[in-house]
């Protein structure tokens, strides 16, 4: 068929991801000097990512005074709080980030302070080892740091899809990419790229059944993850997984603050079980309550109810108003499901999962980088939900930043890679849009539903190497499948392209559960048949290489030092 | 349909729902008719659309299915082959 008109351009730092860290990649470079561009699938920057429509707290050290709000307390936590499996190097260049990220984002105006009290608002959650998160109203983050963007000379390129890397002898050239409503053809010529677009979603089923009723952004789809992995990056920590604690029916975000301000969670005897748990009860961390949730259900003590009614009023005021800050809808469902959360409890359950973190901050499941956001790849940094360091906003801001200037740095020094020949440019429009108009059977929403029912069935939450296996062979026969992919629009292409990222995802993420022979970090990474977690011979990370057939696995240390009876445990239960 | 829009309320040439939209449901191509909602089985429910009209004319209305959700959570665990392997007696240790 006909294809319309291509376009290229020429730039010194490629930005994919317009969300948190993508935005701060791009304040960081346009500081250092280097034209920049910004690509997104969305319409508007300043919604653009996983928190567009609103965020309720930040992890923070703003070394504000208490003993455990500095960097170097929080670091000598983070291997008990990553169960031993994470990347310390760059997880400090994370940390060491935070108090100085938080002032440019102040200095942004992001108001992270309390404005009746001038301080911030923290509490102690997640099973961090102090008050770490400042609650706040981010209903205007994202538009906030967007502004510096596109006040700063960055080009920021919206419903723009970006599809697959080029490069040569391991170097970046450049990506390619589509206008997903006129179906235009891009091709960006650049010595550096920085992959930001966030985590991946819509991998496998959930309790309303459809699929974009998800707890994090459904747009995100491991875009930056899969486009990686096919020219060879090495990805890591894929086998873990991550799940949230939704009211039955609405996957949502937002629900995280119930806890954090002292909701309690009951079964269907009544019983406040968290406590059998974890010693910090409902403020344990993610994957703890998570996994809490999935035994009392398959130990016969489901429905499970999220209880308010206890809360002082001020406390319940304030749940009320941050309830909707996170997603603008959960206020009205609550409301049109007929349910008081101040006068009764409702029932909640897990959310369909995503690769993300695996539940706890800083162990990401993606991209492996080092402690300056590089990758395996010549030209090529990572940062945000897509890479090994996974930590909310503050992660991805941080993360972002460093990215930005280290790509800038890069692209000074050495320049961009060698112009793609036009027979090249055309073969790539050619792969790019081979679904586009095709007569096809497979709509990308069919093949995604194939996905879903393999990863629920067969990686889920009991895994066992007979599933494992299953599932693994499963998805690389659903890999050619792509072949009959049809769209009809340049929408349809984009959600072609985000089914075939999913599966990709998918399959390492089988691949590497069917790796590690224990289990580690409760359902994040639980393995029937390997029960227990098997510190001899599985503290190390699982590294995953796109071979001709399937992925190849390997291993690679974690730099954690400190024995399993740290000296510093006393601090956590404080 | 998961995006309402009031055609008495609703701002001819104003595309803000359009932009907003994360997923690119909402098109509002001619200025002088109402948006289309195009994608309607992808919307996330978010709710910026109806967050951000200006005008109110944008309602969100959740389907039976989350609002009145019959799924067996223990469905969506991953298929239990072997009961007495799956039964847990203890939760796993993190």
């Amino acid at each position: 068929m006909n294809h319309p008109a291509r376009q290229l351009f020429e730039t010194d730092v490629l930005v994919i991801g317009g969300g948190v860290a993508g935005c701060l990649a791009a304040i960081g470079a346009t500081e250092s000097g280097a034209r920049v561009a910004v690509l997104d699938k969305g319409g508007l920057l300043e919604r653009c990512g996983s928190i567009a429509a609103g965020v309720d707290q930040i992890l923070a050290v703003a070394e504000d005074g208490p003993a455990w709000d500095t960097p170097d307390y929080l670091l000598r936590h983070v291997p008990k709080l990553t169960d031993y499996v994470v990347d310390m190097k760059p997880v400090e260049t994370f940390v060491r980030g935070l108090p100085g990220m938080l002032r440019k984002l102040e200095g942004l105006g992001v108001p992270f302070r309390d404005p009746s009290t001038g301080k911030y608002f923290r509490h102690r959650t997640f099973g961090l080892p102090g008050e770490y998160h400042i609650d706040f109203d981010g209903s205007k983050f994202k538009p906030k740091i967007s502004r510096a963007v596109i006040d700063s000379t960055a080009q920021v390129h919206l419903r723009t899809m970006a599809v697959n890397l080029l490069t040569q002898n391991n170097q970046v050239l450049g990506a390619s990419a589509f206008h997903i409503r006129t179906g235009e053809f891009y091709f960006f010529r650049s010595a550096a790229v920085i992959l930001a677009t966030g985590d991946t979603n819509r991998l496998s089923r959930n309790t309303s059944g459809l699929p974009f009723d998800s707890w994090h952004c459904p747009y995100n789809t491991g875009d930056a993850q899969a486009m990686a992995a096919r020219r060879g990056a090495l990805m890591a920590n894929m086998e873990f997984t991550e799940n949230t604690i939704t009211p039955k029916g609405i996957s949502s975000q937002g629900t995280n603050s119930l806890t954090g301000l002292g909701a309690h969670f009951i079964n269907a005897k009544g019983e406040r079980f968290m406590l059998k748990y974890d010693p910090a009860g409902e403020r344990a961390r993610r994957d703890i309550l998570t996994s809490a949730i999935i035994s009392e259900t398959l130990a016969g003590n489901a429905p499970v109810y999220c209880d308010c009614r206890h809360l002082p009023g001020d406390i319940l005021t304030r749940l009320e108003e941050t309830l909707g800050v996170d997603r603008p809808s959960l206020p009205r469902w609550f409301k049109e499901k007929g349910i008081d959360l101040k006068k009764e409890p409702f029932e909640v359950t897990v959310s369909e999962f995503s690769s993300r973190r695996g539940g706890v901050y800083f162990r990401g499941s993606g991209i492996l980088i080092d402690q300056k956001t590089g990758t395996n790849i010549t030209g090529l940094f990572a940062a945000g939900d897509c890479c090994t360091v996974s930590g909310g906003i503050s992660g991805a801001a941080v993360m972002g930043y460093e990215a930005g200037k280290e790509a800038a740095k890069f692209s000074r020094r050495n320049g961009a890679g060698r112009r793609m020949q036009d027979q090249e440019l055309e073969a790539e429009q050619e792969r790019l849009f081979s679904a586009l108009g095709a007569s096809g059977k497979l709509s990308p929403g069919e093949y995604e539903e194939k996905i879903r029912q393999v990863v629920t069935d067969y990686i889920g939450y009991r895994r066992t190497e007979e599933k494992l296996r299953s599932a693994v062979e499963r998805l690389r026969n659903l890999a050619a499948e792509e072949g009959i992919l049809r769209a009809r629009d340049g929408h349809e292409l984009m959600r072609a392209h985000e089914a075939r990222n999913i599966r990709e995802v998918a399959e390492m993420v089988a691949t590497a559960a069917l790796e590690r022979r224990e289990s580690r970090g409760s359902y994040s990474h639980y393995r029937a048949d390997f029960p227990n977690r098997d510190d001899a011979n599985w503290r190390k990370m699982i590294v995953l290489k796109k071979g001709e057939s399937g992925y190849e696995v390997g291993y690679r240390p974690t730099g954690v030092e400190n024995p399993p009876e740290e000296k510093h445990h006393a601090d956590i239960d404080q | 349909m998961p995006i309402l829009i009031n055609e008495d309320l609703c701002v001819k040439g104003c595309t803000l729902c359009d932009q907003f939209c994360p997923g690119d449901i909402i098109y509002r191509l001619d200025l002088q008719k109402v948006p289309e909602i195009r994608y309607e089985e992808e919307c996330w429910y978010c709710g910026s659309c109806e967050e951000y009209c200006p005008t109110d004319a944008v309602k969100i209305v959740f389907p039976r299915e989350m609002l009145h959700s019959k799924t067996q959570a223990e469905s969506l665990f991953g298929k239990a082959e072997n009961d007495a392997q799956n039964k847990l007696e203890a939760p796993p240790k993190p």
